[in-house]
């Protein structure tokens, strides 16, 4: 089996943390997975900072980034990112309940590189993730940087 | 005389005769021709003595000022008066024989340039008192029409204070509903998410062991989260309808039309509908907006058609003249009553049964949302058990370009 990158979730609600869990394990994608509930903490990670200061520095293979966070919200988030040299080459896939054309536009004009809305049914929601899972960090080919778990 | 004193004896005799216009007319008349009698007898005074300081030939230039000052300042019955007095008085004391109001052949002339010089000087005066009261007429006229312009002016200044404030107001409450519909997207959304996702993950571990009540309670469960998922998407698609800014460009509706039943066709691919799409017309529309609503007849009309072996669906044009275009979608489905024509485009009316027809009850009033977003008219016929037609009107390419010229 190839070598998977692994998946930066940043996402606040339990339930959908649970929820998008219970789907990548459904489909045995055996990546490595790393929680950030919020903003803060997102930043935290990908700049090696507080609780992730000894984290292994490769990047992420994917980001997959809510837009409604508590204290530094997504879109802050992915402005951050996308205007980093060291970060901005990761893949970050915007996964939002918001329909909301604003926000759909903000994020592409700040260099999202895919967008993608919830479903409320669950088994769409369960292959939304899955297929945005199994695309970024198994077929995609990650930038240099993101240094890939061995197997 | 400086200029103030000037202003001063105007003011005075404003006030007056301010004083005589408060008076009785009666007391005015007698007054002003008391004051023509004594104006003359002064005048005569005057022409007198400078005769005996042996002045020559002064007569005629007092007495004419003396005519010429009564028709100024009190109108032209002292002024008649005063004109046959100085003549008379004239006669009497100037022209010979002298202390006669005879005229001798000789100062004939002279007695008649006389009158006919006081009687000019007396008529210039009055013309020149009629065009000074004539302006002064027109003047008062201008003061109250420019005070009305003033008043006018204030006012439209205080609407336009009022509508400033409304707009703004508007402008809150438009940003507040825009702050509203994006929580209920946002926040509304996740638990349904959940409800539906842990009813779905328990369904899929303990099925076996559900007994069939079990089973129909969490499909229950299931069914109603998924319709409450479609009603807030479907209010929220209605109000993003409501504030978006239409993109209005030519339509080719016929060309649309096909679009939309290629689209919803293929959900009812083992049905067996006839469809028809007669000639029609390039309307001046929101594409993405028009389909929309085309989408939704057609899909009704998909619907409740459903109970017929053959249904027949019909996308047509009533009129077309220069402005408007009339359009209509007609089914031979479970059509209406008429009596409750007036529900038909509510939000969240449903004129059937759930269990007859699924929907959300917001599909017609998108419609009609987006037809009056356009400047159209909705309408609809039905019989029940027979068919429904649904006209909306669009405006046509022609008024289009009748606008912009």
């Amino acid at each position: 089996m190839a070598t998977l990158g692994r998946i930066l979730i940043v996402e606040d609600d339990p339930n959908d943390v649970e929820l998008t869990l219970t789907a990548l394990s459904e489909y045995n994608l055996a990546n490595e997975v790393v929680i950030a509930r919020d903003g803060q903490q997102a930043l935290d990670y990908l700049y090696c900072r507080g609780e992730f200061a000894d984290r292994p520095d490769e990047n992420p293979a994917v980001m997959l980034l809510d837009l409604k966070l508590p204290k530094v919200d997504g879109l802050e988030v992915l402005q951050k990112v996308k205007s980093d040299e060291q970060l901005k080459m990761i893949p970050v896939v915007v996964l939002t309940s918001s329909h909301e054309e604003k926000d759909m536009m903000r994020s592409y004009r700040l260099g999202v590189n895919a967008y993608v809305v919830k479903p409320v049914d669950f088994h769409e929601f369960v292959n939304a993730v899955r297929e945005l899972g199994a695309f970024w960090a198994v077929v995609n080919v990650p930038p240099p940087g993101s240094v890939k778990k061995a197997p | 005389m400086t200029y103030s004193a000037k202003l001063s004896t105007r003011a005075g005799a404003r006030h007056i005769l301010g004083r005589w216009q408060a008076q009785q007319p009666w007391v005015r008349a007698l007054l002003r021709y008391g004051l023509a009698v004594a104006g003359v007898a002064l005048a005569l005074g005057v022409a007198l003595g400078l005769q005996s300081l042996n002045f020559r030939e002064v007569a005629v230039p007092v007495l004419t000022i003396a005519v010429a000052l009564i028709t100024w300042y009190l109108g032209t019955g002292p002024s008649v008066v005063a004109v046959l007095l100085a003549t008379s008085l004239f006669d009497y004391f100037f022209v010979a024989p002298l202390y006669t109001l005879a005229v001798s052949a000789e100062d004939l002339p002279y007695f008649f340039i006389f009158v006919l010089w006081a009687l000019i000087v007396a008529s210039f005066s009055a013309v020149r008192r009629r065009v000074e009261e004539n302006l002064i007429q027109a003047r008062d006229h201008l003061e109250v029409e420019v005070q009305q312009r003033a008043q006018r002016e204030t006012e439209i200044e205080s609407l336009n204070r009022e509508l400033a404030k409304r707009a703004g107001e508007l402008e809150t409450a438009n940003r507040e509903l825009e702050s509203f519909a994006y929580s209920v997207s946002h926040d509304l959304r996740a638990p349904l998410r959940h409800m539906v996702g842990f009813s779905e993950l328990l369904q899929s571990q303990a099925a076996a062991s559900f007994d069939d009540k079990s089973r129909r309670y969490i499909r229950t469960i299931l069914d109603s989260a998924k319709r409450m998922g479609d009603l807030i998407d479907d209010l929220l698609a209605f109000s993003r309808i409501g504030r978006a800014e239409t993109r209005k460009a030519a339509v080719n509706l016929e060309e649309l039309a096909r679009d939309v039943i290629a689209e919803v066709g293929p959900a009812a691919k083992d049905r067996n509908i006839v469809w028809k799409i007669d000639p029609l017309p390039v309307c001046f529309g929101d594409r993405s907006m028009l389909r929309i609503a085309l989408v939704n007849l057609v899909s009704n009309a998909v619907k409740f058609t459903r109970m017929r072996k053959q249904a027949e669906i019909e996308i047509g044009c009533v009129k077309a003249d220069g402005a408007e275009a009339e359009l209509f979608v007609k089914d031979n489905g479970a059509g209406f009553d008429m009596r409750y024509v007036d529900k038909l485009f509510g939000v969240f009316q449903r004129l059937h049964l759930r269990e007859e027809f699924e929907g959300t009850g917001i599909g017609l009033a998108t419609v009609q949302r987006i037809v009056s977003r356009h400047g159209g008219k909705v309408r609809a016929e039905g019989v029940v058990d027979q068919g429904a037609t649904f006209y909306f009107s669009l405006p046509t390419i022609g008024k289009a370009a009748e606008r912009s010229a």
